[in-house]
């Protein structure tokens, strides 16, 4: 569906490169002042020469891209506003059912230009290039965290975020690094995201040959996972992943199989206020428990996992509440680009880009933690930190483009 | 497939690494270490400390009682310790794992407390603060069944500039909740540092630590008071690692006896009473 919207107006369009603010805030006369008024009567919109043109699934993957750059500084003053603190999931639930959703759209439009083996090939190279990201954020990750000790003149910050086998034990770590068991803090997601996109073409194929299996399937293994308490090991530090992939596939799954039209989607869609009316019962216990940081106080018989918020197990009540938001501000986007049209240009251009805006986005994020450390926190150190972030991600974001345009004919 | 292949790994690279770390301190590498071992392992069959690391017991811990444990123990059962926080549970700055502070307090325990079968299950990560450790125990707990937990924590919250009470109301609510279902909690209170001892925020997080400690009734092990005290007393036992700031194996093994010390002394305090030890 988005394919032919991009061939179709990449056709339309002559390719041209589009400076930075305009990428964002679009041509001058549908600036950011009269672009407000003028945008919701616009028709074509401003789709920066070859690249997709702003939507849903885009927008709300740069909305989690900066929600999970500003999570990854813990203390941060603007973290207290990002949605986590009013429901029980957060950016991370959110970023893998997109990253699932997309898996769709590119099987989808693989299908028709491309033969199956292509697609396993596609999907497993999209894995090998996630894998590398992994290994490249994690050596710069290191190398920050020993700069700043060293000029920061504290040996202690060589340990944040679970760093500090690397430096003490690097025979074990650099191993494990590469066999993705060696996570450093926060950099725990793009692991996950290897072993999903390694298990891609395994989805494709079940959903190819027997559809109907790929959902009992997935939820077998997350049931499986969550009841016997199942997690892949970490070496050398003695733990368990932090985002376990036998139940985070679920939730892969699940926005792999809603990205394809389907009677429940399909009735959603048919009736938005219905949907969202129902849906609010939901978000708003979501919201109290969040807001309360309250927690369902279980003995530990088996299946206990069930009724608890557990983000490393991925618990039903953050799939409930992560669907709930997809159906609540599902649809939200086109308002949004109504009369907010800089805003979803800028997401959106994050969103076509989110492997580069996240990778920079974790390097960002461990430098604001070690900024925040030299400078002892403080509002303004904070504010600074976030728009100098937000603008690096952006400047990401365009540079990729500016660079996959260079690079077409 | 990985994951296997790795933990053979670990193992072999483990077994490598004590054997290099066993020839290590036969040879006599380290002066400290040759003292410590012989006197050490007399000290922990009573069930007191080694020469180097004795403190006068009011500055190991504050008395508090571990009622699931000495039930646990009257009936000479297994006792599983969850060893939590950050980088002095993973073992920083020991050159051999099975040094770290767990591992070395596993060893202790179960000479004291003999024909009782200890398990440590160590799940520190570095550089933690207590805010991300509480939330972590939540599950920790519940996937590890601890009739025990060892929280170390307090050096990095001080550091990261996290506001004392912020600290203490984490701390508490999270002891609060392990009390609950029975857990008995000893937290491992901050590391003692001559570049820090005049900071504010760090004694700021040490004072909060301690009225945790007191309001909920945990047993608490004053690190900071016993390092200083040796660091005073001992200046020339080195205690810290090269950097200053983490412990070496000898402050490892202190730690370990530390707590070791504190837990036993705490679990026979009961006994002289004829209190029977129940669980609430």
């Amino acid at each position: 569906m988005t394919s032919s919207v991009t061939r179709m107006s990449s056709l339309l369009q002559k390719p041209k490169t589009p400076g930075f603010l305009r990428s964002i805030f679009g041509s001058p006369n549908t600036g950011p002042f009269l672009g407000w008024i003028r945008a919701r009567a616009a028709k074509d919109d401003y789709a920066s020469g070859g690249t997709r043109k702003p939507n849903e699934i885009d927008f709300w993957r740069g909305f989690a891209l900066i929600t999970i750059f500003i999570n990854h500084i813990p203390g941060i003053y603007f973290e207290n506003f990002t949605h986590r603190h009013l429901g029980v999931s957060d950016a991370a639930e959110l970023f893998v059912f997109l990253a699932g959703w997309s898996l769709r759209l590119v099987v989808n439009s693989q299908y028709k230009v491309i033969t199956f083996p292509r697609l396993l090939l596609h999907l497993g190279g999209r894995a090998w290039a996630i894998y590398m990201a992994q290994l490249l954020i994690t050596m710069l990750a290191l190398a920050i965290v020993a700069a700043a000790a060293i000029i920061l003149d504290a040996p202690l910050l060589l340990e944040w975020n679970n760093a500090a086998a690397a430096f003490q034990d690097p025979v074990q770590a650099h191993v494990g690094f590469v066999l993705l068991t060696y996570q450093l803090g926060y950099f725990d997601i793009l692991p996950l995201y290897v072993v999903l996109m390694g298990l891609a073409p395994l989805i494709a194929i079940v959903d190819y040959y027997a559809r109907w299996a790929l959902l009992p399937l997935s939820l077998a293994v997350y049931l499986t996972a969550v009841f016997f308490e199942i997690n892949l090991a970490t070496w050398p530090v003695e733990g368990r992943w932090f985002f376990n992939p036998l139940a985070w596939q679920l939730m892969f799954v699940l926005g792999f199989m809603i990205a394809k039209p389907n009677p429940v989607g399909n009735w959603i869609k048919n009736h938005r206020w219905t949907a969202r009316a129902l849906v609010v019962p939901v978000l708003a216990v979501g919201a109290w428990a969040g807001l309360t940081e309250w927690a369902y106080e279980v003995g530990d018989q088996q299946g206990w996992l069930f009724f608890t918020i557990d983000k490393t197990f991925l618990t039903p009540a953050r799939i409930i509440h992560l669907l709930s938001l997809a159906i609540m501000f599902g649809g939200a986007f086109t308002i949004l680009h109504g009369y907010a049209r800089p805003l979803t240009r800028l997401f959106s251009m994050l969103g076509r880009n989110s492997l580069n805006v996240f990778c920079v986005g974790s390097i960002l994020s461990l430098t604001g933690q070690y900024v925040r450390f030299a400078f002892s926190g403080g509002l303004w150190i904070d504010f600074l930190i976030v728009t100098l972030g937000i603008l690096v991600l952006s400047l990401t974001g365009w540079v990729s483009e500016w660079r996959q345009r260079l690079r077409a004919p | 497939m990985g994951v296997r292949m790795a933990s053979t790994l670990a193992r072999t690279v483990t077994g490598a690494c004590l054997v290099a770390g066993l020839s290590l301190l036969l040879a006599g590498a380290s002066l400290a270490q040759d003292a410590a071992a012989p006197a050490a392992d007399a000290a922990r069959s009573a069930g007191s400390l080694s020469p180097q690391c004795e403190v006068p017991n009011s500055d190991i811990a504050t008395p508090a009682p571990l009622p699931t444990t000495a039930t646990l123990l009257e009936n000479s059962k297994k006792v599983r310790i969850l060893a939590i926080g950050s980088s002095s549970t993973y073992g920083i700055g020991a050159t051999v794992r099975g040094k770290a502070y767990p591992a070395q307090l596993e060893q202790i325990l179960e000479k004291t407390l003999s024909g009782v079968e200890v398990k440590i299950i160590n799940r520190g990560v570095s550089g933690e603060i207590a805010s991300a450790t509480a939330e972590r125990l939540k599950s920790e707990v519940a996937l590890t069944h601890p009739n025990l937990v060892l929280w170390q924590l307090g050096t990095n919250d001080a550091l990261s500039g996290i506001s004392p009470e912020d600290f203490e109301n984490t701390v508490s609510a999270a002891v609060r909740r392990l009390k609950k279902k029975n857990i008995d909690v000893v937290l491992v209170g901050l590391q003692y540092t001559p570049k820090y001892a005049r900071d504010e925020n760090y004694t700021g997080i040490r004072d909060a630590l301690r009225r945790v400690a007191a309001a909920e009734n945990v047993l608490y092990i004053r690190r900071y008071d016993a390092m200083q005290f040796l660091a005073k007393t001992r200046a020339n036992l080195q205690m810290l690692a090269g950097d200053e700031f983490h412990l070496n194996d000898l402050g490892y093994q202190c730690m370990a006896e530390h707590v070791a010390h504190a837990v036993t002394a705490n679990l026979f305090i009961r006994r002289p009473q004829g209190l029977p030890a129940k669980v609430n």
